[in-house]
């Protein structure tokens, strides 16, 4: 008999705590040709504004030691556009018991609070909404309000009246203890970390950055022990619940996660180098769950040992 | 299910048949990829998983030269320009990678086409060489103008010689083999001089751009193939992103190819 995979994130009921981490898994129709996507907790969407963005330059990626190195700066067809684009599909997937995490993002708390309101107004699909407040690449909004604990609550203070749904924030690396309980204060329902770490890489044949922009996000597996040691740090800080992000490759990966107090956890860039993984990382993580001869996965959640 | 349909691409696992520098840093590698074969469509690409080497986490995008359907084998050639594609070049025989394909949409080559002419720019030829064979294949006149920086990273153009009907020119920045200076010279040169209903391009931007704007002023359909770093290939990433009159598209998904008259060239 299998242990029972179950968890809440924050009154999102999830099937499993497997989640994808926003930007890495397009609005999910994008992987239907390597797996049905339903076997997942949950899935997080490309982060939406209000109005499209149009995004970075050129180049916008590039291979560093044990990752990669990103500069999107969150192209996304606004709100509109996604719910045209794909709003039956993610009220199919929703129907089929993967929940939908629309993650939000804005320059300014105008426009967070402007998005909101159309995901309330457009979305119902969406299970809960994730603000981004951590993207390193844009000029304004992103990791520039949610780097000090005033610049994230305010944040989180506006938007938290526009809409009953789960509220989840996505965080910097930077500072967590203190922002994870602003985060709190202000009525958060969930915490996602780590977004991308800002990194650069150079040509140094060219003496340019690799990016269209000198620094960008670090993603990958160079970033998973900074990500749980962050997760273990927010699980401590908190009493609401985190999900683990950060250079997910195996269940072993998702299981460190958990130790450390996360409650769900998201696969990232490796969604983009093995698109089929996440049937294969679920598999692994039932796997370590009976091991471990208990019969809920939250027994195991924060069950650290040191 | 109510959302645009998602890419092509499945995942193969492909054996190394041969892998050998062609001209310097130009190496090809032919692979046994089965079914792969048969789905690929000239102007698309795959995404190749470099093993062994723990600083590749992404796929590396390449275009291919040629098919064997009834071997199941596909040849690659690109140019060795960083970690991911020297570890490539050092992959041996009988080792296996993994493949993802068909990506992206390939060449749009009409059947009423009479004359079409096909100009690249260094690794531009790969698709350009992929492009050839499907005109040639279905009869189509053909001019094919080859450029690369110097003779030593010229490659396939007798290959391309014994194939068409028309001419091969080829050019190279310094002089070293064929016409000095860039592809742009005699593909403009050519179109002057012959009528053409389709031109297809692959090269640096400022090529693409130049002999793109003549064809058009012309009045004759060109097709350009762009380039892009990405770390997908399949719509996931928002990396490859093109500008286009009609907004910002993806390189993996809406091309390589585009319509030329819709690229908005940097």
């Amino acid at each position: 008999m299998s242990a029972s995979l179950a968890v809440n994130l924050g009154g999102i009921a999830m099937k499993n705590p497997l989640n994808t981490a926003s930007g890495t898994f397009g609005y999910g129709w994008q992987f239907e040709g390597f797996y049905d996507v339903s076997c997942l907790g949950a899935i997080t969407t490309k982060g939406c504004a209000a109005e499209p963005w149009a995004g970075n330059d050129q180049p916008r990626m590039a291979d560093v030691y044990g990752g990669m190195i990103n500069s999107v700066g969150l192209q996304n067809p606004g709100v509109r556009g996604l719910v045209a684009q794909c709003g039956e599909y993610l009220a199919g997937l929703r129907a089929e018991g993967c929940q939908v995490i629309c993650q939000v993002a804005g320059h300014s708390v105008e426009e967070y609070v402007a998005a909101v309101e159309l995901f309330e107004e457009l979305a119902p699909f969406a299970s809960g909404l994730e603000i981004n407040i951590s993207c390193p690449n844009i000029a304004c909004g992103g990791i520039a309000m949610g780097s000090t604990p005033e610049g994230a609550a305010e944040v989180i203070r506006a938007v938290r009246p526009r809409t009953s749904r789960p509220l989840l924030v996505k965080m910097a690396p930077a500072r967590v203890p203190e922002i994870a309980k602003a985060l709190e204060a202000e009525g958060a329902d969930a915490l996602t970390l780590i977004n991308s770490i800002p990194g650069m890489a150079i040509d140094v044949h060219t003496r340019r950055s690799k990016l269209s922009k000198p620094t960008g996000g670090l993603s990958g597996p160079l970033c998973h022990p900074i990500a749980v040691r962050m997760v273990w740090e927010a699980a401590q800080a908190v009493s609401i619940p985190v999900c683990g992000v950060g250079g997910v490759r195996s269940g072993e990966d998702v299981a460190e996660f958990i130790l450390a107090g996360a409650t769900a956890v998201s696969i990232g860039s490796q969604n983009l180098y093995e698109p089929d993984c996440a049937p294969r990382i679920l598999a692994e993580l039932e796997a370590w769950v009976d091991e471990q001869g208990v019969d809920d996965v939250n027994d195991l959640r924060g069950a650290l040992e040191c | 299910m109510g959302a645009p349909a998602p890419s092509t691409g499945r995942l193969f696992e492909a054996r190394v048949v041969e892998s050998e520098p062609v001209a310097g840093v130009i190496h090809r590698i032919a692979l046994e990829v089965g079914e792969l074969a048969s789905l690929l469509r000239a102007g698309q690409f795959v995404n190749v998983a470099v093993r062994g080497e723990a600083r590749q986490l992404t796929r590396i995008p390449l275009s291919f030269t040629q098919t064997d359907v009834a071997a199941g084998a596909i040849e690659l050639v690109y140019e060795v320009v960083g970690p991911g594609t020297a570890c490539l070049a050092r992959t041996e025989v009988g080792s296996t990678l993994g493949v993802l394909g068909p990506l992206g949409n390939g060449w749009s080559i009409p059947d009423d086409a009479r004359r079409v002419l096909l100009v690249s720019g260094g690794t531009g030829t790969v698709p350009i060489f992929a492009a050839t064979l499907a005109c040639v294949a279905r009869g189509i006149a053909t001019d094919v103008v080859v450029g690369a920086r110097t003779k030593g990273l010229l490659w396939g153009t007798d290959a391309l010689s014994s194939q068409v009907s028309g001419s091969v020119i080829v050019s190279t920045d310094d002089g070293s083999a064929g016409e000095k200076g860039f592809a742009s010279g005699p593909a403009l040169a050519l179109l002057d001089e012959r009528a053409y209903d389709l031109v297809l391009v692959c090269g640096p931007e400022p090529l693409m751009r130049v002999v793109s704007a003549r064809a058009i002023d012309l009045g004759i359909p060109c097709q350009v193939s762009l380039e892009r770093t990405m770390a997908c290939g399949f719509g996931a990433c928002s990396t490859c992103a093109v500008k286009t009159i009609h907004g910002m598209k993806g390189a993996c998904m809406d091309g390589p190819v585009f319509p030329a008259s819709e690229v908005v060239f940097s």
